[in-house]
């Protein structure tokens, strides 16, 4: 009764979710371009894919913190169904950073060209975005090459986890390190930030991009699942010629001292 | 001593076995049969925990599983490079047990071969290295994969030896289709293939 | 840490010196690529003074990679000789990482020290402030040691195990080659004394690296170590 309920609710609150997606993503989409274009860009209009850009950015940050505690619940599961499903959210939760990274750094370099006439600046700030993208790329290199599936699973996860000091390193210290001069404007300097205007849009965006990739996240973990739970239905249709034990231990009648 | 409960190893869509269970006795040898293919070593490996299992559980005695289980398999590869001295040097460091080297090699017969490299002695030789490295630490549990594969008449001789010994304090699960070593079981376990 | 624990990591190292020592292999490859590093720079930089920048970055550079070309051999060669499962039935997980982590460290020193000899004879590299060189070749080895230990024992299993062990590496090594570099050139120098304060507080950002790699190390080592 009480799983019904609770299943029911969560329905629930997945249409209103979905709902709220729907409308709200065309309707932040005609906001972003109502507010008055950004001052101090040399294409204002342009500065509009802030809106698209640092969300994707935020997200990718976000599913990455996100995958090594997957990766570390992976490592310590005695249980061995509960594993392969905590490495079913570490794969999710890397692929949507990968995704999202990727975005990133294609809006990047977007809006690069058209504020600063080069595709790629090799900005710190840029330079470790992709260094942490290569990261990803690594690990999901380290699945493929490795063919046994809890290997897989386990290897890539310490790799993940390896890889949480470095990927902090690049992404919240690097940036920020006097020697190194960055174009972005850093939003959380006081004085440094948004207009009133951008940063409500803003906030939005990034509530609505936080909904789609946590959205797809869930799907692709369900996908993830069904994967897993089709290979068991195939590994019983196999295995249904085999005889009814597998194995049968039956005592020797004369046991032998050996000779 | 030994106890498996529901034991199944899966790769990808394909059950190598499944729903095994059994109780080893001390005292007991059980002997692992199948035809080949049927999963006797990825068993063995299995319950040395060299592989983890897809379902199911195996209890082995309490202690620590370097002293308490030991391996002998036609898989296992020694050390190009050291002799057969320094593998039971090495052995017996690593698991915090008395080398017994010389006392060893005595045992399986190879004291005039004790400082050749392992890339200068036989097949045999080699098999006859692994089960003296594998009851090096007296082991409770002794497991076996296709122990006298290589051995010549003296070296069978030598196994049936250690399996005996073996039950004096512990268990022995061997896996082989040799009819001779299957002479050595209390036990026996087919596998289906 | 009890004595039978450091018999056990002392066993590791001295299993892996004695195999080192009978095949030479690894000896041999990365002396014989530290003498064509700095071949390979003086042919290209003929003629050429470089700033202590352009020194510090070849040096680390060739270091990274003498380290990323040795040091996964150490658990590699256990999966291609089909010896690691003997190690897993006989040791305790850390002991084998500390005794193979261990031997790189002293490998990675050897190589800096080769490295800095043929720089400093072959390539007119002098060094204003050794301490601080020294200081910076102790963090780098370490966390060069940790790292890639680490990533050699994660793609053992796989194929193209060499390559891949470098493109796993290469990634969580950037912050070092960046503090790595920054501490070179101030230890290289000569620079200003207000750039030395920036040259020690690199130094000790390496060695924070190489201890934090050395740390997780054992324990990631450990996760995936047993059993699949």
């Amino acid at each position: 009764m009480t799983n019904d309920s609770s299943s029911s609710s969560a329905s629930v609150l997945g249409i209103v979710g979905k709902a709220l997606l729907i409308v709200g993503i065309p309707a932040v989409t005609v906001w972003g371009f109502m507010v008055p274009p950004a001052e101090g860009f040399m294409q204002p209009d342009l500065a509009r894919m802030l809106f698209f850009h640092l969300p994707c950015a935020l997200g990718s940050s976000i599913f990455l913190m996100l995958a090594p505690y997957f990766a570390l619940r992976n490592l310590r599961s005695k249980d061995h169904a509960d594993g392969v499903a905590w490495d079913i959210r570490t794969v999710a939760a890397t692929e949507i950073a990968l995704v999202t990274g990727i975005l990133t750094l294609v809006t990047g370099s977007l809006f690069s060209k058209v504020q600063w006439g080069e595709w790629w600046n090799w900005d710190p700030r840029q330079t470790s975005f992709l260094l942490v993208m290569l990261i990803v790329a690594a690990y999901f290199a380290l699945r493929g090459a490795l063919p046994d599936a809890e290997r897989k699973a386990h290897n890539s996860g310490a790799y993940l986890l390896a890889a949480v000091l470095p990927i902090m390193f690049l992404i919240f210290v690097y940036p920020r390190l006097p020697q190194v001069a960055t174009l972005h404007p850093n939003l959380l300097q006081k004085g440094g930030g948004l207009d009133a205007n951008y940063r409500n849009v803003f906030l939005s965006t990034f509530v609505l991009v936080t909904g789609v990739t946590a959205w797809i996240y869930q799907l692709r973990v369900r996908a993830g699942l069904y994967e897993l739970e089709l290979e068991l239905q195939n590994a019983e249709l196999a295995d249904r010629d085999r005889p009814a034990a597998t194995g049968m231990v039956r005592p020797v009648s004369l046991p032998s001292d050996g000779g | 001593m030994v106890r498996v409960d529901n034991l199944g190893k899966r790769y990808g869509s394909r059950w190598l076995f499944r729903g095994l269970s059994f109780e080893i006795e001390s005292g007991e040898s059980l002997v692992v049969l199948g035809q080949n293919g049927a999963g006797k070593s990825t068993l063995l490996k299995t319950l040395a925990g060299l592989v983890s299992a897809s379902e199911g559980t195996v209890e082995m005695p309490e202690g620590d599983r370097r002293l308490t289980v030991a391996v002998s398999a036609i898989e296992l590869s020694l050390y190009p490079h050291l002799s057969l001295r320094e593998h039971l040097t090495l052995t017996g460091a690593l698991r915090g047990c008395p080398g017994r080297e010389e006392e060893l090699l005595d045992f399986i017969g190879l004291t005039h071969a004790r400082d050749l490299m392992t890339t200068q002695i036989s097949t045999g030789m080699k098999a006859r290295l692994k089960l003296a490295m594998a009851i090096q630490a007296r082991p409770l549990v002794l497991i076996l994969d296709e122990p006298g594969a290589g051995l010549d008449e003296a070296g069978r001789e030598l196994v049936v030896r250690v399996v005996a010994e073996q039950r004096t304090r512990g268990c022995v699960l061997l896996a082989t289709n040799d009819p001779l070593e299957r002479r050595l079981a209390s036990l026996e376990l087919q596998l289906a293939s | 840490m009890n004595s039978s624990w450091l018999a056990e990591v002392f066993a590791v190292l001295r299993k892996e010196a004695v195999a080192e020592m009978r095949s030479r292999t690894a000896i041999f490859t990365a002396g014989l690529f530290s003498i064509m590093t700095v071949v390979a720079m003086s042919i290209a930089t003929y003629n050429e003074k470089l700033s202590p920048s352009g020194y510090a970055g070849v040096f680390w550079v060739a270091l990274l990679f003498s380290a990323l070309i040795a040091l996964p051999r150490t658990f590699t060669i256990e999966e291609e000789q089909g010896t690691s499962d003997l190690l897993r039935l006989t040791a305790r997980p850390h002991a084998v990482f500390w005794g193979k982590a261990i031997y790189n460290l002293i490998q990675v020193w050897l190589a800096a020290l080769a490295l800095s000899v043929l720089f400093c004879a072959f390539a007119h590299l002098s060094i204003s402030i050794p301490w601080l060189f020294a200081v910076a070749m102790i963090g780098s080895g370490a966390a060069l040691a940790g790292a890639v230990t680490l990533c050699g024992a994660l793609v053992a299993q796989a194929a193209n195990r060499g390559a891949l062990a470098a493109t796993l590496a290469l990634p969580l090594l950037v912050p070092l080659i960046w503090l790595g570099v920054a501490a070179l050139r101030v230890a290289i120098g000569p620079m200003g004394p207000e750039f030395t304060s920036g040259g020690i507080q690199a130094s000790i950002g390496l060695v924070c690296y190489g201890i934090a790699a050395l740390a997780i190390g054992p324990y990631l080592f450990a996760a995936v170590w047993k059993n699949s």
